[in-house]
């Protein structure tokens, strides 16, 4: 297959600083089984960068380990090239399975990120309104998740994300609980509500198996594949926005995608 | 007989009491709920009576007992089954309730292989209820030992009037050795009731683990370590083998059921079903027996002697006033000790490995039995700090030690039970201890919270009766409080006076059935309602 001129073998060096960067990161179990060789992923500025892999890979335990809720066993990450050791609201996670607080209203939800940055209780209100406005949510503020669909706890927990005012945004696999028609919508939006102008935030690291997802919205895709995992290939999406499926450089891309997820035949483990 | 032996025996005899209690209940209780889910009548009365009895504390069945069991049946048998009966009572309710939550809620789809393949009674209870209900039985059993342990050391020897009677057990043993002064005797009645309980907690926990592995059926989310964070426990891959048991366990443990869905439910049939009428009939023969056997205790009083239980019943009230105080107090430290204690050995796995066992082992070792030599070497140093309130001071700790374990057990497992993109995502958000408290721990805990309180509460009861009046706790030394319905009860029962302390029991009764519906079944429905913590996540 052709290999088109922006599919990059490996990592790429010699960039400025970035963003977020995880170096040389090796993980394993404590039983000796090796999860990640040599993981080096690098996230510039205003860059929306996936992550794909096949099932069971580590796409999600990286994330854990680029956020510091994990610690690797070489290697580090760093936050504008300073080190981070452990989770902060510099970057927030959103869980796979959408985490809200069933006894409080959505605004109390969102509310939890200032409040716990001590920012007074009427400045929180005000940040958190903007929040959930920000994600289409005005007007539902006093409903409870248990009164929502899956798509607006989903915009819920990415307010509450967005009101902890994040340089980067860590997703592990946010849509892949809601309906494909949810889940198109939200898409659709996200890119434009994580990057307004209005907001802190740098960049967006989303970790997913679905393909089509990624190759919409990511400027930079990470293709982890092999036992232990390893970065098999970096794919710089040169596809403008807003990008449809139909675009031949899409199917280019996604055919390249499913040529490097093929089924690892790396070293074994012990 | 060797005296060595016989103080070995002794602790046997108990243990396999409370170990064959706890059997019975199990046993019994896999009837019972099959019998519950297949009948709503039989249902309607098995739950209501269960309910209540596992309200009311278990001393309140004390007077009752003792007519039942002591004047009625009499001789070593007599004494022997008020001994079982007052243990039973203990353990029994939690069990059964477990039990009968575990049936309502199997999964519709076993119960239709089960049909699928016309499976027999005892081959579908074998086989799909049995099984099902084992990690709830589990997660039930700690306190259940516990408190077993706690009231048979009690109930192996009582004092009425002049009479005392006595049943073979570590209770009655230690009894013996201290009116002798046989420290020798005494030291080794520790030592080996310490040994035969560490093996059963050693057992009861195996048997935990193996019961996880094999007899959930939940499609767990990642299990994550709390606290500081380590690889092994937050993959998904590795979430069922390396967890904790008790993380899985914990949801297991005294949930009480958001208003369980017809869908879930054993399906309707069509057509005559015989086994209805009958549970119908069994249920209301129970519902008869008992409603006649009171009729018959109303009718058997006198007039006056009426008149002269109605006038006790402002001492009565007052005395109860003091006790709740006393709960209250109690349940105060526990919660203090609880949310500090307990959270930090549910979110730290190096001191829960250690911690926790620890803790079983203490609380199933029964207080009663080491109370008094705690009292003796610490009352002149207590003395100088509570002067007058010495002695309330030692009967609220005697309560305390006797009942902490519950609220601690069920705040420990509703952390355990939180799910763990909570813990993420406070860590994510800096939360200091406060705010995690209050924002999310305490509400996600809050159903266990409430079942926790109203375990404690009932159980404090038990402290209070050992407690507020206990003469010859040491030698010629009497552990006694100036007020309070426990001591009401317990110097009645002791002079005989038996129809003062029923009636005391009864008036107690009513008031705990009514503190509970009015208070632990609202925050129950409170925290239905609006603390289910995973209702929170969604599509977990």
């Amino acid at each position: 297959m052709r290999n088109p001129a922006n599919l990059v073998g490996g990592v790429g060096s010699g960039q400025p600083i970035s963003l977020l960067e995880s170096v040389s990161i090796h993980f394993s179990y404590e039983n000796g089984y090796k999860v990640f060789e040599n993981i080096n992923i690098s996230v510039g500025q205003d860059k929306f960068v996936g992550i794909v892999g096949p099932s069971g890979i580590g796409k999600s335990t990286l994330l854990r380990i680029m956020g510091g809720f994990l610690a690797p066993d070489s290697g580090a990450t760093y936050l504008m090239g300073k080190k981070i050791t452990k989770p902060t609201p510099k970057v927030v996670f959103v869980h796979q399975s959408i985490i809200t607080f069933p006894w409080m209203t959505a605004l109390e939800n969102v509310m939890l990120s200032p409040r716990s940055m001590k920012v007074p209780q009427s400045e929180a209100e005000i940040v958190a309104m903007k929040a959930l406005e920000d994600v289409g949510l005005q007007g539902f503020e006093e409903l409870y998740p248990k009164e929502m669909s899956g798509g607006m706890r989903q915009r819920v927990a990415i307010a509450r994300a967005l009101a902890a005012n994040p340089m980067v945004l860590l997703m592990d696999e946010p849509f892949s609980h809601l309906d494909e028609l949810t889940a198109e919508g939200l898409r659709q939006d996200i890119y434009n509500i994580l990057f307004r102008v209005d907001t802190p935030l740098k960049g967006v690291v989303l970790v997913s198996h679905n393909l089509t997802e990624v190759l919409e919205l990511a400027d930079e895709i990470y293709i982890l594949n092999n036992i232990p995992a390893t970065v098999v290939g970096k794919l710089v999406v040169d596809i403008p926005r807003p990008r449809s499926i139909r675009n031949p450089k899409f199917s280019e891309y996604l055919d390249f995608l499913y040529t490097k997820l093929s089924p690892p035949g790396g070293k074994k483990n012990e | 007989m060797n005296e060595d032996l016989i103080i070995f025996l002794s602790v046997l005899a108990t243990a396999g009491r409370v170990l064959g209690l706890v059997l019975l209940s199990i046993v019994t209780g896999w009837f019972l709920s099959y019998g519950a889910i297949k009948g709503k009548i039989f249902e309607n009365i098995f739950i209501s009576i269960s309910e209540v009895f596992e309200s009311v504390p278990v001393i309140s069945f004390f007077p009752v007992v003792l007519i039942l069991f002591i004047t009625r049946i009499g001789g070593p048998l007599g004494v022997e089954l008020a001994a079982d009966f007052l243990v039973f009572t203990a353990v029994v309710w939690n069990i059964w309730i477990a039990e009968y939550q575990a049936f309502k809620t199997i999964p519709r789809e076993m119960v239709e292989v089960g049909e699928n393949y016309r499976l027999g009674f005892f081959s579908i209870l074998r086989n799909i209820y049995i099984p099902f209900s084992i990690p709830r039985i589990v997660a039930n059993l700690f306190p259940s030992v516990s408190d077993g342990f706690f009231y048979i050391t009690v109930s192996e020897v009582f004092t009425i009037g002049v009479t005392t009677f006595q049943t073979f057990g570590i209770g009655t043993e230690m009894q013996a050795l201290i009116a002798a002064g046989n420290t020798n005797g005494i030291i080794l009645a520790f030592v080996f009731l310490a040994f035969v309980i560490m093996v059963i907690i050693f057992f009861l926990r195996s048997f935990s683990k193996h019961a996880v592995a094999k007899y959930t059926v939940d499609t767990d989310t990642p299990v994550i370590r709390r606290g500081r964070f380590s690889f092994k426990n937050t993959t998904r891959r590795l979430s069922s083998t390396a967890a904790t048991p008790f993380t899985r366990l914990s949801k297991y443990y005294r949930r009480r059921n958001p208003s369980v869905k017809n869908e879930m439910f054993e399906p309707e049939r069509s057509g005559v079903n015989y086994s209805r009428y009958i549970l119908a009939t069994i249920g209301l023969v129970i519902l008869a027996i008992i409603l006649y056997s009171s009729t018959l205790l109303v009718l058997s009083v006198s007039d006056g002697e009426w008149s002269r239980l109605l006038a006790l019943t402002p001492q009565i009230i007052i005395g109860l006033l003091y006790d709740y105080s006393r709960v209250a107090v109690v349940i105060a430290v526990t919660f203090v000790i609880s949310i500090t204690l307990g959270y930090y050995l549910a979110i730290n796995s190096r001191a829960e490995s250690v911690g926790v066992p620890l803790i079983q082992v203490l609380t199933a070792f029964p207080a009663p039995v080491y109370f008094p030599f705690v009292y003796v070497a610490f009352y002149p140093d207590f003395h100088a700090v509570f002067g007058p309130l010495t002695s309330e001071f030692f009967v609220i700790a005697l309560a305390f030690i006797s009942t902490f374990y519950y609220l601690f057990y069920s705040f420990w497992m509703g952390v355990k039970a939180m799910p763990s993109e909570y813990q993420e995502l406070m860590k994510n958000l800096n939360m200091g201890f406060f705010s995690k408290m209050r924002r999310v721990i305490i509400p996600s805990t809050f159903p266990y919270l409430i079942a926790g309180i109203s375990s404690t509460i009932n159980s404090t009861w038990g402290g209070l009766m050992i407690g507020e009046y206990w003469p010859s706790i040491y030698g010629s030394r009497t552990l006694q409080v100036s007020n309070g319905l426990m001591r009401f009860i317990d110097i009645n029962t002791r002079s005989g006076n038996l129809g003062a302390a029923a009636w005391a029991s009864f008036v107690f009764g009513i008031v705990v059935v009514v503190f509970s519906i009015f208070f632990t079944r609202r925050m129950m429905d409170l925290a239905r309602k609006r603390y289910v913590a995973e209702e929170g996540v969604f599509a977990a």
